[in-house]
């Protein structure tokens, strides 16, 4: 099975094409958000460069967020258009789960962060144990303090990977003992991982609804955010 | 800082003064009744930013970007409801990127602001005459020093 996949849900604009258990090739720019206007080319190029058009995908795969509002809405429109247009189906998988899938088989936990701003992270907890990849938080908007309170009492070493590193890692270091950072190069989003997730999915029979599949924001409650406001005006008096 | 203006052109006078000292990251909230003269405010503050672009009131898109010497993020509240409506659009994404933001009507949409920006009021006096303007900047983060450069 050809799958194109994609991913905008970061400052990472990155494609692949995957032949079963073959990415046949993947490009990926870390750098400022222009993913409305390169994400089509970048997808041209892909095409050109694996001598393939779009007639000969089997299926997309597109990230569901959480990540960048304007970003998530650019990627998941492209593949519901291709999708639709090519009519053949797709699947969304989370970027936090490519990102941890990213590190896969390290041992303890991987815990993918991406700056979700105001001093917060959307963040899920992974492992691997023996071969299966488990996810044992699910997908949370949290600030890094009440992330470190989760960690802190976790037994084993944590591996943190994202945009949010870069931010929070001086923090991280300050607060937590035994972690350690994703490298650089796998340090950001990658379609290939992306759709190595999506594939599974794919052939394991899975596969989303053009009208019901939407991103995975993961907003603040308002409720929280009118709380903390108070707070903050009561700090402020 | 205060200042005072008598003219539409000195509002736009001192938008261009602005313009032209703001830095990457800035936000500004421009708060002041209908016809206090916001928009001619942005417009000047374009024009220091370099933008060639007609710069038009965003009331109904809620933001228009342009880019000059930085990109500049001009959103206009007015007819937002309720600030859930505003952050659904990656609010914060526009705010604490490399641009500047200038929002108008940001009393509307307090919760969102953060406490680093500068907070630019405009009041009318018409006792005084039609179009006296008191131009009011007020911060609290030393990056906006660069306001006491401003005269006209």
């Amino acid at each position: 099975m050809k799958i194109l996949s994609l991913d905008t849900a970061t400052q990472a604009a990155t494609c692949a094409i995957l032949d079963d258990d073959k990415v046949l090739g993947e490009i990926t720019f870390n750098y400022k958000k222009q993913h409305s206007q390169i994400l089509m080319p970048m997808i041209d190029d892909l095409f050109k460069n694996t001598q393939m058009s779009i007639g000969d995908i089997d299926a997309f795969v597109a990230s569901k967020g959480p990540g960048s509002f304007t970003g998530l809405r650019i990627g998941m429109a492209t593949v519901k258009g291709l999708s639709q247009g090519s009519k053949k189906p797709f699947v969304t998988v989370s970027t936090l789960d490519s990102l941890a899938y990213n590190l896969a088989y390290t041992s303890g936990i991987i815990c993918p962060i991406l700056d979700a701003l105001r001093d917060n992270v959307y963040t899920a907890l992974y492992n691997f144990d023996n071969n299966d990849f488990n996810q044992t938080l699910d997908y949370v908007n949290i600030s890094i303090d009440e992330l470190i309170k989760i960690l802190k009492d976790k037994d084993c070493n944590i591996t943190f990977v994202g945009d949010g590193v870069p931010k929070f890692k001086e923090k991280l270091i300050a607060n937590l003992p035994n972690i350690s950072f994703a490298p650089a190069h796998l340090n950001l989003a990658k379609a290939s991982s992306l759709g190595e997730l999506g594939l599974k999915l794919l052939t394991s029979g899975v596969k989303d609804d053009i009208y019901a599949a939407i991103p995975i924001y993961l907003r603040k409650p308002q409720a929280e955010r009118e709380y903390e406001e108070k707070m903050r005006q009561k700090e402020n008096e | 800082m205060e200042c005072i203006v008598n003219t539409i052109d000195e509002t736009y006078k001192i938008g261009e003064l602005l313009g032209s000292l703001v830095k990457s990251g800035d936000i500004i909230c421009l708060i002041g009744d209908l016809g206090t003269g916001k928009t001619h405010l942005t417009k000047g503050i374009a024009k220091g930013l370099a933008i060639e672009d007609h710069i038009t009131s965003p009331t109904f898109t809620i933001v228009n970007e342009y880019t000059g010497r930085l990109k500049l993020n001009h959103f206009d509240v007015y007819r937002v409801n309720d600030p859930d409506e505003i952050e659904a659009i990656g609010f914060d994404e526009y705010i604490f990127s490399d641009g500047v933001s200038i929002i108008e009507w940001a009393n509307y949409i307090k919760e969102l602001i953060p406490p680093n920006n500068l907070t630019i009021t405009i009041e009318k006096n018409l006792e005084i005459s039609d179009n006296y303007r008191k131009i009011k900047m007020e911060y609290t983060d030393k990056r906006y020093d660069y306001i006491k450069e401003i005269k006209l």
